[in-house]
Parts: structure tokens; sequence; C-alpha cells
């Protein structure tokens, strides 16, 4: 019991003081990408130290839900990275539902976020939130299928039975004779890669940085925040990408995994996720900087490819 | 010790189907693709993988001939033919994005939809017992060649029919490698060199279209034009 506690703080500790590096590192390597000199990896601690001391104003059309959902948002968020194995294959809170309960977690904090910004009055927050949900209707199936596909090759939508199938917990030998090579893997990979430059908002699709009423998406629906909530809401974007990104290299890439928390093993398994962390992050870096933002309404000719993508590997796994 | 050629050549089936499955993401991908330029790139990374593909089974099956194969895919495929593409393309200053006739989002499920096909007819010719890849590379030929079909009826512009044509190409290329091991070498010469003087031709033959016509949409040969 007490293990469990303390595997649930290291890890919600891990997912707060990690979050916003990761942010800065791909900010940082892509400013020295496009030679620019960039912030230092450490400014989005500095903003969120900031933004925490800031007052806050709440626009006077707003409800409950305004108030409400920055906390929301947050605690849903902490919550699926909770669930997702990081240093250990065994997730801590492993309890119920799998990776079906991460990505509805992380449904329940977008649909407050874009209830909020119609909530607010703003003309742009209702357009945000509009394009969000149009996009993350597309999205899911696509993830969907390729989240089952990962669950069909381990046998459970357990994570901590995907990531646990290829590092020999149950047993089986390093990589379960080669599953990652199968075809239908590569397949799921590429969908799901397609779909989390979607859900975390990088430049094919929404641009993070831009708050020009043409093109923003998510920043669109937290235009009215400020002060706290804003921070809240920026941890949790920051949050939410490092879900995504280890979700994706530790259903695809376990190595490194190990089977507790404990002992010196944790070392080398954090070790191991920041090195996997990084080489996803620079891949992220190369896509964005070579990418232009695309038109919002060439966004669902790519999540039709990766909607495709998806059901191939789905049906590979039966014909092979 | 008997062990180790079954196992290496389960590996390098593996490795096969795996290669298979990244031509088929990149032939969908060339089906969505937009932009010409990317269009011949992509292309070029395809065969770029079938020649690799063709240096793996030449490997695992001591079958020396196939690399000539793979050498000669990748000179002529991966850097001839995509080289000369994109001279005409800045030679014709080509800036306007491929329109499909059907839309790009149901073109791909097309493609997806032809891939399944692909998969039911290789899983006639399978069997378990004969030499070969197995089913997986030959489905990937065959939906490759069904792609490539329905790419070329999906486009208007020449040149990018010309490509479809290409890559309608790699699939067959693919099928024999992966059915017979490598057709014998003169074959294989013949297919490789017609592909580089049927590329060159239709080159050629794109930029008379384009001259003559001030456009490369092929509906507007049906015209008189004295």
């Amino acid at each position: 019991m007490i293990e469990r506690l303390m595997e649930n703080a290291a890890q919600f500790l891990l997912l707060l003081v990690l979050s916003p590096l990761v942010t800065g590192v791909i900010r940082t390597l892509k400013a020295r990408l496009q030679t620019r000199r960039g912030p230092g990896i450490l400014q989005p601690y500095r903003d969120l130290r900031k933004l925490f001391s800031k007052g806050i104003v709440i626009p006077e059309t707003a409800s409950w839900i305004f108030t409400a959902t920055p906390w929301v948002v947050f605690f849903s968020t902490i919550l699926a990275g909770l669930m997702i194995p990081m240093v250990a294959a065994e997730a801590p809170l492993g309890l119920f539902g799998g990776v079906l309960a991460v990505i509805y977690l992380l449904g329940l904090g977008r649909f407050f976020l874009a209830l909020s910004g119609m909530d607010s009055g703003s003309s742009f927050g209702g357009l945000g939130s509009s394009r969000e949900m149009t996009i993350s209707a597309l999205a899911e199936p696509a993830m969907m299928l390729a989240i089952f596909t990962v669950a069909i090759g381990a046998g459970s939508t357990g994570l901590t039975e995907i990531a646990g199938a290829a590092i020999g917990i149950a047993g089986a030998a390093i990589g379960q004779n080669w599953r990652f090579l199968a075809p239908s893997q590569m397949f799921a990979f590429a969908a799901l890669s397609l779909v989390l430059i979607a859900e975390t908002g990088r430049i094919p699709v929404d641009n993070p940085d831009t708050h020009l009423e043409l093109t923003m998406i998510h920043e669109a629906m937290i235009l009215e925040y400020s002060g706290p909530y804003l921070a809240l809401l920026e941890w949790a974007a920051s949050i939410k990408q490092l879900v995504l990104m280890t979700l994706l290299i530790n259903c695809f890439w376990p190595f490194g995994l190990q089977p507790t928390w404990f002992g010196f093993g944790a070392v080398e398994g954090i070790c191991w996720l920041l090195a996997k962390l990084l080489l996803l992050s620079c891949a992220i870096v190369l896509l964005e900087t070579v990418n232009a933002k695309m038109r919002l309404f060439r966004v669902p000719e790519m999540l039709a490819v990766a909607f495709t993508l998806g059901s191939l590997a789905l049906i590979s796994t039966f014909l092979f | 010790m008997l062990m180790m050629p079954v196992l290496d050549l389960q590996f390098g089936e593996r490795i096969v189907t795996l290669m298979a499955a990244l031509v088929l993401v990149l032939q969908i991908a060339m089906v969505s693709q937009r932009w010409i330029v990317l269009h011949i790139r992509i292309f070029a990374v395809q065969s770029l993988f079938l020649a690799m593909i063709a240096a793996t089974i030449a490997w695992y099956n001591h079958a020396p001939h196939i690399y000539i194969a793979a050498v000669l895919t990748l000179v002529v495929k991966v850097i001839l033919v995509p080289i000369l593409f994109e001279r005409l393309v800045t030679r014709m200053e080509i800036h306007e994005e491929i329109e499909p006739i059907v839309n790009v989002p149901l073109s791909v499920l097309i493609a997806g939809g032809l891939t399944l096909v692909g998969y039911v007819v290789a899983e006639s010719f399978y069997r378990p017992d004969a030499p070969g890849v197995g089913h997986n590379a030959l489905a990937v030929a065959i939906s490759l060649f069904l792609i490539g079909f329905f790419t070329m009826i999906n486009r208007r512009k020449a040149l990018t029919q010309v490509l479809a044509l290409l890559s309608l190409e790699n699939g067959l290329f693919l099928a024999a490698i992966s059915l017979t091991y490598g057709m014998p070498l003169i074959v294989e010469l013949g297919i490789l060199f017609d592909v580089l003087v049927a590329a060159m031709v239709l080159g050629i033959l794109v930029y008379r279209i384009r001259e003559t016509f001030e456009s490369m949409d092929v509906s507007r040969l049906r015209r008189l034009r004295g």
C-alpha cells in the first residue's frame, strides 16, 4: 500500500517537473535549428512562476464552468499521466480501464476546455472550441484503431501488459519475437504519430506559438484565461504532450522500462525515458521546421491518412 | 548449428515484410500528396526501400544475381528518374498543386480498400510449405499495383500519371522478387531500361503536351487542334 502511494507520488512529481522541460527543450531545439538563440530550456518554468503570481480576470458572462475548467483539465491530465508506464512497466494507477481510460480522461479535459471556450462569451473562444472538436472527432477513431492494434498484439488493453509484454515481465523474451517488427505495428505507429501531431497541437495542424485569429486552435480556447488559471492550463497542455509522447514511445519501444519503480532500476529507467523523449522531440522539431502550417481544411486529409493506416493496422493483425 | 540458417531466413523474412509495409505506407502517402516535388521524392524513397528489400532477399537466400537488380533499381529509380523529373518540374515551372478527381480523404480510403483487395487476392496464392517470401510481400505488391492503377485514373495531369505508372511498376518488381527471387537477369535489365526509356520518352511527351496545349491536363487532348 505504502509502495503504491510512493510510486504514485514519484510519477506525479516526474510529470509535474518533466513536462515544462520537454516543452522547453522542443522550443530551444527548434530555435537552434532555425538559427535563433531561443529563450533557454528553463523558460516554461519561469513562465509558470510568473503566471502563478499574477491576478485573475474573469469575464462577466462566464459561469462556474469557466473557473472549474482549469482544475478539471489539470487533474484529468495528471490522472491520465499516472495510468501510463513511464519508468516502470507497471503503471502506478493501473487499477481500471487501461489505455481506454487514459484516452477518455484526456477526452474529458478536452470537453471541458471546449465548453469553457464557449462559456467565456468571446467569439474567438467558440471558434477555437469548434475547431478543436472537429479535429479531435477525426483524430479519435484513428487513435482508437491504432491503440486496439497494439492491444491485440499484447492480448490486453492494460498498458502494463502492453509495455510489459515486450520487456520480459511475463517471462517472455525481450521484444517478444520481434513483435514490434510486424507490419501491423508499423502501420499503427505511423497512424499514432500522425494523431500525436494533431492532438498535441504541433505545427502542421496547430501552431502553439501563435495568436493569429485565422490559425489558432488551442490558444483561441484559452484566450480569456489569465494568471494562475492560465498557468494551470498551460501546464496541463505540456503534461498532456508528455503523456502522449510517453504513450507512443512506451507502446512501441518499451526498451529500458523497469519492472518496478524501486531500487537502482528507477534511475536507469528515468535515463532511458529521457533519452527516448529527446529522440522523439528531435523528430518533432525536424517535422515542425520543414513543414508549414496546413490550412484548416487540409487537416481532415492528414487525419484520413491516419485513419486508413489505423484500419489497415487493425485488419492486418488478423490477416497475418 | 543446423538451426541458424532457418532462424536467419525467418529474421530476413521479417525484415522484408517490415520494409514492404513501409513501401505500402509510402504508397498511401503518395496518394495523399499534393506537391509534385514531394511526390517525386516519396517515389525515390519508396524505390530505395524496394532496392533494400531486393538486397535483403539476396543476402538471406544467397542469390547474388538479385544484388544486380538491387543496384540497378538504386541507380535508375532512386537517382536517375527522380533527377530527370525534378529537372522537368523546374523547367516547366509547375507551381500549382495536384488536383485529384476524387477528393483526397476519399482517395486515401479507396487506397485502403484496394489494399484489402490485394490481401484477399494474395491469400489464394499462399502455400505454407512453398518457398518464397510469403504472402505478405505479395499482398503488398498487388496492393501497390492496384493503388498505382487507381492513382493513374485519379489524376488529370500527365506528369503525375507517369509517376503513378512508375509506382505501379514498383509493385510488379516487388511481386517478381518476392515470388521467384527475381526474374532472369536479362529480363530484369530489360525492364529497368524500359522504365528509364519510358520515363525519358514520357518526360519529353509531357513537355510537348504542355507546349502544344499550354496545360498538362490530358482531358484536353480530346480536342482537335489544327
